[in-house]
């Protein structure tokens, strides 16, 4: 390992990795909590699963999505915490905040502690990247009390690699050029981005290590993986010049989750809890003067399968009632099976700006201006007091009002 | 009111209640009778007419018809034996034939039937066509009610109020919910909310709802006045014979049992035999059976148009065995002169019950005779159905369905359940189940128990029983209705009890793996090498065969191969005919502590009869009773019985339901024994020896007959043992796995040649000492794959790889299957198996480019050389698809704990001390101690033998949740001898790694 990154042109990606992000969180916020594993997971609830767990409690056999009653078992020892995505989600907001003064190019995971900063080209301005990523290190270990691990490689295929090497703690340097060498001994399976079927079909040619993958032409390759082969050809010799994806850079897509901490089948809590949803994603909307006109409806059920549907409307929806009854729509379709479901997600996209044209014949339209106008007079009630404080009858609980 | 409209559980996934708790429950509400009219069924018939007897109501019988794919449904009550014939008809058409139309099938068979109807169009037009009809308004007036009673005001239509009801009380809500939950894929939440249920409510309920239609309700009780049928009465209904009228029957059946005796016996039949033919031919002249043998002697042996008939091997079962006429026509294959079996046991002027011969086919020949029993009697045959009722296993695994539960949650439960459970809670019983020990039960687990509780016993859907057919004179549906099974044979609405409550004859016609077995092996046998002749062999008077069932070398040999039987035949130690036929019968699950007894006074050791007036009639089984007929013979002989009072008590012995008949008996049989001066410790000692023919028993010609089948198997494993073990693999296997015979061969010096693409039949075969692995045995592939890899090699040989891809075509999964078992080492020139991968993918790229000219083989471009994959990894990969390995165990494996360990073959030396076993479990039987615990013996192996071990229940306990069959352990405990066969008392287990 040598850390010659020369700095200007040579391309620089650096990964800070928090391992067991909900975790080391919730360390932060509790120290006594780091002298001991510990599990997060709802409270209260029968029928839990595992959100996530420590790194000790992973050694005892612990794993995400266990039933709770289980890890218990595996780890008695352990602490017990609910998770509280909202400070995980602020957390991730802060060390992105620490980044953001190296590069304009962070690719940030899902409120799981996963960063790719590209830093190419930034020598001048902060100094070699390996620094980067120990002065990181250092401030957010004194600002956030986080302990990230730090990679820096030639792109994110060999960064992240490296990341999963020195995990639960450390940091790894692959130089460029070296990047072959450093993955040829490692196992096949380090490699991010391969499907089931695919880590399968590699135990099954008896490709177990990074450098025998490396070993087969493009040719050979497409007999045994198809399309995929240009793919398994580049990362194998750690080849990789996918650019890094910042957040705001596409079309928006606005996502709202519910996890049931008992998985539930009972068609009246999963509508309560679905309709929260839609006017959750209803007053995000409004606020921002948009409307969305494809509404996506993504169910987690109790056995790791997914479903997905989606109810389309032209004209664009922001109303409550409309996306709930989009939100039913996709239900219908998307929920075609008894077995439980432990996640509701809503998604929200093709946004555009509302429209702030009036009808040209109101008497025609006055329903919908009604409508609109009752909601207008909602979310100003809402604003002034409390998000709960009106509602839609048979809501039930789920908006607390 | 008199309640019309009540469905039983026999309403499949509808009803709740039982007909016997619908019978005690309108007894309660004080009703005179009931009309139970269940959905298009007749299932619950002779349950109902049981239970009307007992609550002394009148019954009505009657069925509700439905059409399929509407709601449209007619209720039809019967009034007489044409309805009852009507109706029966009526529900067969209901299930067998498309398209069918009540407004056009009820009429031409609503004589005897009067009908009740909600559908305002098929009223009008039952009304235009004169039949007896009413308008149901159902228990409430509503406003569907009241349009109906207007319609039917207006066509002069009789109204009249039913129950409608699905339930007898309303506290079975849940479970009509759980059962609408189940029928319709539902939730449990939506099945609750869509679901408003009737129960059976009292009369004044009725009145008080009706009050406004007072004659809705009275009407009720006209109709139940204007039915008075009380069920069909048939009496014996024989099958016909199609060989002429019963008079021609007598003389036709005298002269093919003497045809036959001289096939048996040579030209100059003896004294006995001429005696016992003389005998039993009166006999069955005179109670008119002639006909019967003739019917059961055509089927067995179809005469063929050319005369001739069709030999097939045949065992027969239960008691007809003891009839020589059945053995010279034969229908059963053991002699019963030779044998001493008691032809009264069979048949005797002094019963009254229809005679019962149940013959075995070879398991694979048993469907084509069934063919051609329905070809022979169309529309006058049909088999035997089951009724399928929830078990604990299925009972959960529907429950927790509806509540949503994730598959894998659902098997990890009921994976652990074993096939016994106490009579308390579900849920208690399961939580105290050793198996159940690290089992989570949490919410809604515990609801999900509690309502699956109230579904045992609830009959879920009709099967068909294994073998029985019932033949009549007139076409069947006259006398109930039938159904179609999915392998598409007519079935009848009846299991076997209400079938003979009805009268009706049923001839068991069962599948028997052994009889293929036997078949096939002695057909792998070149005749050069074979040493006997099949008429003539005796193979019980082997003395090599002898020694194998002496020391319990049996496995794979039919019925003397469980682990329990081989270690009777060991303790024995005798290996004769005589003592193989009381073994195989005394070895039942109530009767433990009697084959202790009979070993230690077989073995010499000293016994009396329990009291003088017993005599010499348990004298040849060592004075135990051994044989159902035992207990005919000892109520006779002690207390008096008359035979028939002796044969009742037998028949309930067999019987599920039996407690309050038993206590019957037992009050006669020591009365019996007190009139007769019995000693009172002897009665009761002979009584607790009745009391073991608890579930199931044998009687002893059933017992010679399997006997002697035992013995051919016995006889061919002894000295063709290659061709016996690939007949036993071949056609199923028996009491075992495949692995556990694959090991078997291997003990037998057998090598096992793994599956080849070049070579393979599809059955496993016997080459030179060692047995090929049939394509059969490869997991995943296809019958019309392997066919056609038949026929591609008949044509010319595979050349390689590519030739063989080309010319059979595999899915992907065949392929690998193949390849993982190795089955393409041959054809790929050293390629290896990672290598052979490469090559199937390089096929299907060309396949899928298109690239591959329809006419010839493609070339694969040599494969890359890819590192031959790890032994571990081959031998998980060759496991997964065949089940065994073909190299060797897999215990080898396993990683080896440190210290001593001691293998199979050296426990002889051992006796009386502890040792420490590297073992693979093979299969394990659970049984209940006198104090109602559980405990388990299992079966393990090594490379070097097998091991009989017992796990007593404080040991059971604490291991149960980890023994599963097809693991490793390592076992420590205590090597014990009895009567020279060793097993082990395990005191500690734990599972060997990797």
């Amino acid at each position: 390992m040598s850390a010659s990154f020369p700095g200007t042109r040579e391309r620089a990606v650096l990964h800070f990795n928090v391992a067991d992000f909900a975790v080391a969180v919730e360390r932060v916020a509790d120290s006594s909590l780091s002298r001991r594993p510990l599990l997060v997971a709802p409270l209260g609830a029968a029928r839990a699963v595992v959100y996530d767990m420590s790194e000790e409690a992973y050694g005892e056999g612990v794993r995400k999505g266990m039933p709770l009653r289980r890890a218990t078992r595996l780890c008695p020892r352990a602490a017990l915490l609910p998770p509280r995505p909202e400070l995980y989600a602020r957390a991730m907001r802060s060390f992105f905040r620490e980044l953001q003064g190296y590069s304009p190019l962070i690719e940030a995971g899902r409120v799981d502690g996963h960063f790719f900063v590209d830093v190419t080209g930034t020598h001048r301005l902060h100094g070699p990247a390996v620094d980067i990523g120990w002065r990181v290190r250092r401030r957010t270990r004194a600002a956030l009390g986080i302990d990230p691990i730090w990679t820096l490689g030639s792109g994110k295929v060999v960064a992240k690699v490296a990341s999963r090497l020195v995990k639960p703690v450390g940091e790894y340097i692959v130089a460029p050029g070296e990047e072959e060498d450093f993955l040829a001994p490692l196992p096949v399976t380090l490699l991010p981005g391969l499907a089931t079927r695919e880590r399968q079909l590699l135990e099954a040619y008896s490709l177990t290590t990074v450098g025998a993958l490396a070993r087969l032409s493009t040719q050979q390759l497409l007999v045994a993986f198809g399309p995929r082969c240009h793919y398994l050809h580049a990362v194998s010799r750690g080849i990789d010049d996918e650019p890094l994806r910042p957040a705001g850079k596409g079309p928006e897509t606005l996502s709202f989750q519910h996890l049931f901490a008992d998985d539930s089948n009972d068609r009246d809590e999963v509508r309560t809890r679905l309709f929260a949803l839609a006017d959750e994603a209803g007053a995000v909307l409004r606020g921002r003067q948009l409307v969305c006109r494809r509404l996506t409806l993504r169910l987690g059920y109790a056995d790791g399968s997914e479903a997905s549907r989606q109810a389309l409307c032209r004209t664009g929806a922001a109303g409550d009632l409309h996306l709930r009854q989009l939100a039913v729509e996709a239900l219908e379709r998307a929920w075609t099976r008894r077995t439980r479901l432990r996640a509701c997600t809503l998604l929200c996209d093709r946004l555009q700006p509302r429209s702030p044209q009036l009808p040209l014949f109101p008497e025609c339209a006055a329903g919908p201006l009604r409508a609109q106008r009752l909601q207008g007079a909602i979310d100003t009630l809402r604003q002034r007091y409390r998000q709960g404080l009106v509602g839609i009858g048979r809501q039930g609980l789920a908006g607390g009002g | 009111m008199f309640p019309l409209r009540v469905r039983s559980h026999y309403s499949l996934l509808q009803g709740t209640a039982s007909p016997r708790q619908l019978c005690r429950r309108a007894r309660q509400l004080g009703y005179p009778g009931l009309a139970l009219t269940d959905r298009d069924n007749l299932c619950g018939l002779w349950a109902f007419l049981r239970a009307c007897d007992e609550e002394g109501l009148r019954p009505v019988v009657g069925a509700e018809v439905s059409q399929p794919g509407c709601e449209r449904l007619v209720a039809c009550l019967v009034r007489d034996d044409e309805g009852y014939a009507n109706l029966c008809r009526l529900l067969t058409r209901r299930h067998c034939q498309p398209g069918f139309d009540l407004a056009a099938e009820v009429p031409p068979l609503a004589a005897g039937l009067f009908l009740l109807c909600r559908d305002e169009e098929l009223l009008a037009h039952y009304r235009r066509l004169g039949l007896c009809v009413a308008a149901d308004l159902g228990p409430l007036p509503g406003a569907a009610a009241r349009q109906l009673r207007l319609f039917a005001q207006r066509h002069d239509i009789a109204t009249v109020a039913t129950a409608d009801s699905d339930l007898a009380e309303e506290g079975e809500a849940p479970l009509a919910a759980l059962l609408a939950a189940i029928r319709h894929r539902l939730t449990i939440g939506e099945a609750r909310r869509r679901l408003a249920p009737q129960a059976l409510q009292e009369a004044s309920s009725y009145r008080h709802s009706l009050a406004i239609w007072p004659e809705a309700v009275a009407e009720t009780e006209k109709i139940a006045a204007l039915c008075p049928f009380t069920g069909p009465r048939f009496g014996v209904v024989m099958p016909p014979w199609r060989g002429g009228d019963s008079l021609q029957a007598t003389p036709a059946l005298r002269q093919a049992a003497y045809a036959g005796a001289r096939r048996r016996y040579g030209d100059d039949l003896g004294e006995p035999v001429v005696e016992r033919l003389e005998h039993e031919l009166r006999t069955i002249a005179a109670m008119g059976f002639s006909s019967y043998f003739l019917v059961v002697r055509d089927i067995v042996h179809r005469l063929a148009p050319d005369g001739s008939r069709r030999r097939r091997p045949v065992c027969g079962r239960g008691s007809g065995a003891a009839s020589l006429v059945a053995y010279c026509l034969e229908i059963t294959n053991v002699c019963p002169i030779k044998y001493n079996l008691y032809f009264e046991r069979f048949l005797n002027p002094g019963r009254t019950d229809p005679p019962d011969i149940d013959i075995d086919f070879a398991w694979d020949e048993r469907d084509e005779v069934l063919a051609e029993v329905f070809a022979d009697f169309p529309g006058h045959a049909a088999m035997v159905c089951n009724h399928v009722f929830f078990q604990p296993r299925m009972a959960i695994r529907e429950t927790a369905k509806a509540y949503g539960l994730p598959g894998h949650e659902i098997g990890e439960l009921t994976r652990r359940i074993p096939w016994m459970h106490g009579g308390r809670g579900l849920g208690e019983s399961l939580a105290a189940l050793p198996t159940f020990r690290d089992q989570d039960l949490s919410p809604p687990w515990p609801e999900v128990l509690l309502l699956a509780e109230k579904l045992l016993g609830v009959p879920r859907h009709l099967s068909v029983h294994p073998g029985g057919v019932v033949i009549t004179p007139r076409p069947i549906d006259a006398y109930a209705p039938l159904q179609r099974a999915a392998k598409g044979v007519p079935v009848l609405q009846w299991e076997k009890d209400g079938v003979e409550e009805a009268g009706l004859v049923k001839i068991d016609l069962l599948g028997n793996r052994s009889l293929g077995v036997i078949r096939d092996a002695i057909a792998a046998i070149t005749p050069q090498r074979r040493r006997f002749a099949g008429d003539t062999w005796q193979p019980e008077d082997d003395a090599a065969t002898r020694l194998t069932v002496a020391r319990g070398e049996t496995m794979g040999c039919f019925y003397i191969e469980s682990p329990a039987m081989r270690l009777l035949e060991k303790k024995a130690g005798s290996g004769d005919f005589e003592q193989l036929v009381i073994q195989s019968s005394i070895i039942r699950p109530a009767a433990n502590e009697f084959v202790r007894e009979y070993v230690r006074r077989l073995r010499g050791g000293a016994w009396q009869p329990f009291c003088p007036q017993q005599g010499d009639i348990l004298d040849e089984t060592f004075g135990l009773m051994v044989y159902q007929e035992d207990v005919t013979k000892v109520a006779v002989a002690l207390a008096g019985f008359t035979p028939a009072e002796g044969d009742g008590l037998r028949k309930v012995m067999a019987k599920k339901d039996k407690a309050r008949r038993l206590a019957q008996y037992r009050e006669m049989f020591f009365a019996g024994c007190a009139r007769r001066q019995v000693a009172e410790t002897a009665a009761a000692e002979m009584w607790r020896m009745i009391e073991s023919f608890d579930g199931y028993s044998f009687c002893k010609p059933h017992s010679a007959s399997y006997a002697r089948v035992s013995f051919q198997a016995a006889y061919l494993k002894r000295h063709y043992p290659a061709e016996f073990m690939a007949a036993v693999i071949a056609n199923g296997g028996g009491y075992y796995s495949t692995f556990a015979y694959v090991s078997e061969a291997r003990r037998l010096g057998l090598a096992i040649l793994p599956p080849d693409v070049r070579h393979s039949r599809r059955a496993w075969s016997a080459e030179e000492l060692a047995l090929r692995v049939g394509l059969s045995a490869v997991g995943g592939l296809s019958t019309a794959f392997v066919d056609g890899l038949l026929a591609a090699r008949k044509e010319r040989p595979f050349a390689d790889v590519a030739d063989f891809l080309h010319r059979t075509r595999p899915a992907e999964n065949e392929a690998e299957a193949l390849i993982h078992c190795g089955a393409l080492d041959g054809l790929a020139a050293g390629a290896n198996r990672a290598m052979q991968l490469w090559q199937w993918a390089s096929y299907r790229r060309q396949c899928d480019d298109g690239r591959r000219p329809a006419l010839f083989a493609p070339r694969l471009p040599p494969p890359p050389p890819l590192p031959a994959p790890e032994p571990l990894a081959v031998a998980r990969r060759e496991f997964a698809v065949l089940g065994f390995l073909c190299d060797g165990h897999p215990l080898r494996f396993l990683e080896r704990p440190r210290g001593r360990l001691e293998t199979v073959a050296e426990l002889p030396a051992h006796v009386g001390r502890r040792v420490r076993l590297a073992v693979w479990l093979l299969t394990g039987k659970l049984v209940s101690t006198r104090g109602g615990e559980t405990m388990e013996f299992l079966t393990f192996e090594d490379e070097s033998g097998q091991v009989e071990t017992t796990f007593f229940p404080e040991t059971y306990r604490r291991h149960a949740h980890l023994l599963r069959s097809g693991r490793g352990y390592l076992l420590t405990g205590l090597v014990e001898e009895d009567y020279g066969a060793l097993t082990v008392t395990v005191d500690a287990l734990r599972l060997l790694g990797r």
